[in-house]
This record gives C-alpha cells, structure tokens and sequence, in this order.
C-alpha cells in the first residue's frame, strides 16, 4: 500500500476521522453552500477573474509591487527554494530570540518553525489551532480548521500534558487557557511573522484575513513583522482584493467576512515590515497549460470540507502541508520529486471539490492528469501494475474475449462467495453476484420520520430589504450590537467609520482610526458609522479605502478551532457597538436593494 | 418506433447480468427496437487510473461499434460520463472529430427514458418506499439528478425519501476500492448508514458500481438493504 493509503488506514482505524472531521465537515459544507447563495451572483466570477488575471501577469504585479513596497518602507524578497526563504527570514531576524507566529499555510511549507527553533529562537504559534497541534506534534489537519482532528478531550490532554491544569474540557475555557498564554507571549517578544492572502500590487498593501486578532497583535506590537507568502498571492489591485474577500470566509467557514480584514500599508514608527515570497516551482505552475488554474487557490479549504476521502481519512494522512483535493494537486507540483506521486489518486474522482471551488479550479480533472504524469514519469505505476493493464487491454480489444472474461469473471466471484463468507475487511464483503430480492423490502413507512432529514441550500433572504435594514439584520448575526446612540464606559475605545458594508454588517476604519494598538486595548469597541456610507457588498469599498492602514471590523474577535464551537472575544474587545446615524435623507437616498 | 443499441457495462456481465433484460423490457415498452452490445469497454478504469493510451485503444473499439448508430444507450452515468467528457479527448486531429460526433449519439439510459416522447403513454405503479443515491458522475458530470427524481416521481405509490448528504461518494472510485481499501470502506459505512437512516429498505441509483459498493458495506455491516438499478425500478413498476 502506497504512503497515503497506509497513513490513512492508520488514522481511520483510530475512529478518529469518523468522529469527529465527518460530522464537522458535512456541517461545514451545508453551512457554506448556505452562505454561498447568499453572496453576489457574479461575486465567484469576479475572484475567479482576480486570480486568474494575476497568474497570467505575474512578473509584472511583482514589478509593480516591488515599487510599491519601496515606496512605503515595506521590505519586497523573493526566494527561490524553501531554504532560501528560511535564510532570508532568519536573516531579517537578526539576533531575535522570541517570534509570535501566526498562521501561515507557506510558512509549513518551508519547515519555519522547525527551522527558527533549530536556530535557537523560541517561536510561539499564535494561532489557538496552531498552538494545540504544535504541541501535538502531527501538524495541521485542515487549511482553516488545523486542530479539527482532535475533539474536546483530546486538546484538554494535550494542554494538561503541557502544564495546563484543567477542571474540565469545556471549549470556550481551552480556547481562552491558549489565549492568555499566547497574549503573555505577546508582551515580551521580539517579532511577529504572518501569512498574507492577497497583496495588491497597485497599492502596495496586505490583505490578511483573521478571526481571533493575533494577526493585529503580530502586525503591531513587536518591532519587527515579517509576512510569507507565495510567490502568486498577488493581485492587481485593491478590487481585485476585495473580489478575493467577497467569497473567500463565506466558503472557508461560512462567515460573511472575518472579524479582522487587514490592509496593512507603512510600517509603523519604528517598526520594520517584510514581506517574502516564496517561489517553490510556482512560476513553472504557472507556465504550465494543464496546471496553471491551481495557483488560483485561495485556501479557503471548500474543496476538503466537501471531500468525502478528506471526511473520511482526515487531513494527517496527506503529510503535507497542503491536504485534500487542492493538496493532493499541488503537493506533486511543488515537489515534483516524486514524494507526493501518490496523493492525485487519494480520490474517487467524485467532483465535489471542482464543485465546491469557488475561483473555478477544475481539481478533478487535474487530479486525473497528474495520475497519467505519474503513470508516464514511472513515479507510481509497477511493472506487474501495466502488465495487467496491457492483459486489459488485449481482452477488451476483442469483444469475444472481453464477454468470456466477463463470464470467467462472474464464475470466480460465485466462487468467492462460497469460500469468503465475511466481510473482508469487517466492512465490505465481495460484491453480490446476483441481488437477492425479498418481497417486503419496499415495505411502506408511512408515519415513520426519517433519522437524518434531507437538507437544501436556503434561498437568498436580502431581496427589497433596505441597507440599514440589511445592515441591521446582518451585523446581529455577526454579535454586534447597532444602536442610535451610546452611554459611555469606562474602557470604552471610540472610532468613526468610514464605511458600512450592509451585506456582511461590517464596518471600515481607514488611518488613525484603524490603529491596531489601541483597537486592541479597549474593554468595548464603540464604532460610529453613517448610514449614508453603507454599501451592499465588500466590493463598494474601493473607493473608500484610502492608501494608508484599513482594517474592515465584521463583529468581535472569535475562534471555532475546537470542534468549531464558536467562542468570542479572544483577544482584544469582547463586545462591538455601532452607533448607527441615520437621518431621513439618507434613508431616501438608499433606496432599496435592487433584486 | 427508433433503433437503438444498449450498451452493456463491462462490469454488468459480470455482477449482474439480468439488469440487461430489464432494460431491453422498458425501451421495448417505448416501443423501441433495441440491439444489446456486450463486451466492450468504455476505457475508464485505466483511464482514471493514468494509463491512457490502454483506454484509448479500449475506447476506442466502444466508439467503432457505434459507428453506425443513431441512438447508443448506456444504462450507467459513469460510462456515460467517460464516452462523453474524456474520451475523445484522447484523440487528436480528425480522429477527435469522429470521436466527437460519436460520442455526442450516446444517452444515458434514465435521460433517453425521460425525454421519450412515449414516456407519457407508460404507466408506472410501485407500492413502497426508496432511497436514492446519486451517482457522482451522474450528479456532476452530467447534472441529471432531476432526470432521476422526475422518473421516481412518475411512479404511483412510490414515496421517495431523499438521502442527508446526497452529494456524498460512496467510495468505489473504480480501482480507487482496491488501491485505497480501508478509506472506501469508511466511506461506505457512512453511506450505509444515510441510507438506513431514511428507514428505505431498497437504495436505487443510475450506477450499478456505487449500488455493488453500497451492498457490499450493506453485507458486510449487516444492515438489511436492497440495491436497485433505476432501470430495474421502472421496469419492475411498468405496468
């Protein structure tokens, strides 16, 4: 058995997959088909064309970003290899001894921390996830979700073995133990490393996305923020950004939007900021007519959240940093050296994942072209393996000898079924030679409900809602609460917006106002927005962004990393008021949502 | 009415060989005159398993053996899928030309039945209840899960109880069962247990390949279910 079917058989002989990634995943998957209709129709054709645009124009985005980046102060690198990127980071280290990591898909996939730690550094992952499977030893399981293959009790022996001492292992009390440890770290350390999801290259800016704000922390409390990435998360520009955004947590965790959307610009006064770009074969992707689509990838994980081999094997047993349908793509094409030659056929070529994609990535059909890579290269196939191919091929050239076979066939499957009597596997037995039919199989339930209901995605619910209205509706969903006016506490941190998305119940705050530092402080958040700024989808900030800091609010800090139980308030604010100014006028000039 | 071939999944002779009567017993009911084609292959298992040029040669003789037809059926979204989506794909030149208006002259069987104009004149009668499973080549390569609730839909006294995780695999894949066996086998414990969960004793779908993988897991877990072919529910429930 090759690597992937061994490790996968391992994983699912321990239950843990059927326990607990199934159930999360089917969840998951109904919550964001959910939210998918809910977003703007042309909303994935406009990401599509974002990504696709910057793949095809990659060398000059770079160009242009480089410039950029000059211009604000931003450090621009681009590594070849892994350790050229690992070299450039420690390098920018310098003598650092305590780095808070965030997390970063690219950043696994060039052994950062691994690599740091061996230097001497203490790095701590910042991410509550991250921080529970790096404790674990194993790695992430999932893009979005890393913990996801550990229930409740598992993460409380993890944090018990570690020092933690636990009463019991209620979910909002392990995510709040890892929090305080993290915000410790925070106080005393020397640089903060990040991923980035998009950076535009017209504006110079990065667009990160984040739930539980230690991205904010890592961007702006230590003096040094390093960000990695790949060499293809760049986009044109800041709508092309915000096309990204449009569907990205909608298909990642069905949110509308994260709590924290970043677009970090000049690094703060006396702070430096880097970005690396790592190549690792991307721009041979790139140039390459049947795989290029792959860089469209905006790891938002629909694809695994929809694969019934991911639900069923878990994300561990793909040992690569990149798991399920898009992993078992990429994963040979960033390391054509034969280590992942088997992960493309770790499929049943179902198509959910294509489906799934919200930026177009035919992933099936590439998984199918890989395999024949494979067969081609030698890297997978036998020679016993095509031998029996080619006898295949012989019998099924010529018709009589395919039906005798057929026959032979169905003779040593009677067979089998005389001598195996058990399930070979304590599953499956071998496959019924003929049916048997017995006369009250069809027996009629009337009255008798079914275990599980079928469930259908719900239809849009914003049509002939007005903006304030749509905002109202939408920033209640996200734990915000919307008033018209504000009695003032202690602790309190006061900021204007400068825009209101109604589709999403988000504000933007651009400048002085999105300073992370002080956002980050306050016991409650007390935001006053106009309704004559709201737009309907992520898409009408464009013009509203600015050219320094912006940071798009969608609700309080939050986590779901352990069995996706949400749990708000993890660092900074708990609690988000709006104090919403409407005044006639600008209800009559909203107008309504057109259907 | 119209000359038609039916198509035998390779498969077909060897798990289930009386599925063909079936078949011929509801095409003749739409008053068809049908030639039964046994033996060939579309090409698919060694395609999806990256030996390309054994399912060229294999498909091929599929595609010759249609050449002359008008209408060619297939009774199995899968081998549909392959003929129509891949298959000519692997031709170049005016070979593709030939593959492609080949391949344009086959059906899948529930989709041939359900746009025949003397479907309105069959009448179907099944007292009972079914689950369906859709077939992922059925479902997404050729979007014809409404082609199959609608027939299900034709039956008087048939209710339909619809599957939580329609959109779910099975877990056959083809070779995918033989070379990924313990994760195939965790897939269909989940779907036998969609399945049970509906209370449906009979699980019906377009694809004989996922109905052998979901009997099996049914066997083997001792959960008592029967699979049927939509061919063999219309032809049961045709009056």
């Amino acid at each position: 058995m090759s690597g992937f079917a061994s490790r996968a058989a391992f994983d699912i002989r321990s239950g843990m997959p059927e326990a607990s990634t199934r159930p999360v995943m089917r969840q998951l998957a109904v919550d964001t088909t959910r939210m998918r209709h809910r977003i703007a129709e042309d909303a994935e054709q406009r990401a599509t064309a974002a990504r696709a645009d910057a793949i095809a124009h990659l060398e000059e985005l770079h160009a242009t970003l480089r410039a950029r980046f000059a211009e604000r102060g931003i450090g621009y690198h681009l590594a070849a290899t892994p350790e050229e990127a690992v070299s450039i980071i420690r390098g920018l280290l310098g003598n650092a001894k305590r780095v808070a990591k965030s997390k970063t898909m690219v950043g696994e996939e060039i052994g950062l921390t691994h690599a740091l730690r061996e230097a001497g550094m203490e790095v701590l992952e910042t991410d509550i996830g991250e921080y529970i499977v790096d404790i674990e030893g194993r790695g992430p399981s999932h893009l979005t979700a890393p913990a996801i293959h550990l229930n409740r009790s598992q993460i409380r022996t993890i944090l018990e073995e570690h020092g933690e001492d636990l009463p019991d292992d209620d979910p909002t009390r392990l995510s709040l133990v890892v929090r305080d440890a993290v915000a410790a770290f925070f106080q005393d350390c020397d640089a903060g490393i990040t991923g980035a999801n998009q950076v535009s290259a017209a504006s110079g800016r990065i667009a990160i996305v984040e739930n539980e704000g230690n991205v904010s922390l890592g961007a702006s409390h230590p003096r040094l923020h390093i960000s990695v990435t790949g060499y293809e998360k760049v986009v044109r520009d800041d709508a092309g950004a915000l096309a990204v955004l449009e569907v990205l947590a909608s298909n990642a965790t069905a949110q509308p939007l994260t709590s924290f959307t970043h677009f970090l610009a000049d690094p703060m006064p006396g702070q430096e900021r880097h970005v690396v770009f790592v190549d690792n074969n991307r721009s041979a992707i790139a140039a390459s007519e049947r795989y290029h689509e792959a860089l469209q990838c905006i790891r938002c994980g629909a694809c695994m959240n929809n694969c019934p081999v991911y639900r069923a094997a878990g994300g561990i047993a793909y040992a690569s940093p990149y798991m399920g349908p898009i992993g078992a793509v990429v994963s040979p094409l960033l390391w054509p050296d034969g280590r992942y030659a088997d992960l493309p056929f770790a499929s049943t070529l179902c198509g959910a994942c294509t489906d799934a994609c919200p930026v177009g990535i035919p992933l099936h059909r590439m998984l199918l072209d890989l395999r024949a890579d494979s067969v081609r290269d030698g890297t997978t196939s036998s020679r016993a393996e095509r031998a029996a191919w080619r006898a295949w091929r012989t019998l099924f050239t010529r018709p009589a000898a395919a039906r005798f076979s057929t026959h032979a066939a169905r003779l040593a499957l009677k067979a089998g079924h005389r001598t195996v009597r058990r399930p070979l596997d304590g599953t499956r037995t071998l496959p019924a030679a003929s049916p048997v039919r017995r006369p009250d199989a069809l027996i009629p339930l009337d009255g008798i409900e079914p275990l599980a209901p079928y469930v259908s995605a719900i239809p849009h619910d914003s049509e002939g809602k007005d903006l304030v209205t749509l905002y109202r509706t939408r920033a209640d969903a996200v734990g915000v609460t919307v008033a018209d006016h504000c009695d003032p506490r202690p602790g309190d941190v006061v900021v204007e917006a400068d825009a209101g998305i109604a589709e999403t119940g988000s504000v933007l705050l651009t400048g002085a106002n999105a300073a992370l530092r002080t956002l980050l402080g306050g016991r409650r958040l007390v935001i006053h927005l106009h309704a004559n700024t709201l737009v309907r989808w992520p898409r009408g900030l464009v013009t509203s962004l600015g050219s320094r800091n912006a940071l798009i609010l969608t609700g309080a800090s939050r986590t779901a990393d352990i069995e996706k139980n949400l749990v708000r308030g993890i660092h900074g604010a708990e609690e988000m008021l709006v104090v919403l100014h409407t005044t006639p006028e600008h209800q009559a000039e909203n107008g309504q949502v057109p259907a | 009415m119209g000359r038609v071939l039916l198509f035998e999944p390779c498969y077909q002779r060897v798990l289930r060989p009386g599925e063909t009567s079936h078949a011929v017993r509801l095409l003749e009911a739409l008053g068809d005159e049908v030639t039964v084609v046994g033996g060939q292959c579309c090409g698919q298992p060694a395609y999806n398993s990256g030996y390309r040029d054994d399912a060229r040669a294999v498909g091929r003789e599929m595609l010759r053996s249609a050449r002359e037809a008008t209408v060619a059926i297939m009774p199995s979204g899968s081998c549909t899928t392959m003929v129509k989506h891949y298959l000519p794909t692997l031709f170049g030149g005016q070979s593709r030309e030939q593959a492609d208006d080949i391949a344009t002259r086959f059906s899948e069987l529930t989709a041939y039945v359900s746009a025949h104009p003397q479907l309105p004149g069959l009448s179907f009668q099944l007292a009972g209840t079914v689950t369906y499973h859709d077939s992922c080549h059925y479902r997404r390569e050729l979007r014809q899960t409404d082609v199959a609730i609608g027939l299900i839909g034709r039956i008087e006294g048939l209710e339909l109880r619809r599957l939580a995780n329609e959109a779910e695999c099975c877990g056959f894949g083809g070779t995918f069962n033989a070379k990924m066996p313990a994760v195939s086998s965790a897939m269909v414990r989940a779907r036998v247990a969609d399945v049970h969960a509906t209370g449906a004793q009979v699980v019906v779908s377009a694809d004989l390949s996922c109905l052998a993988q979901i009997g099996a897991g049914a066997d083997g877990t001792g959960v008592p279910i029967e699979t049927w072919s939509m061919t063999e529910l219309l032809s049961r429930a045709l009056q």
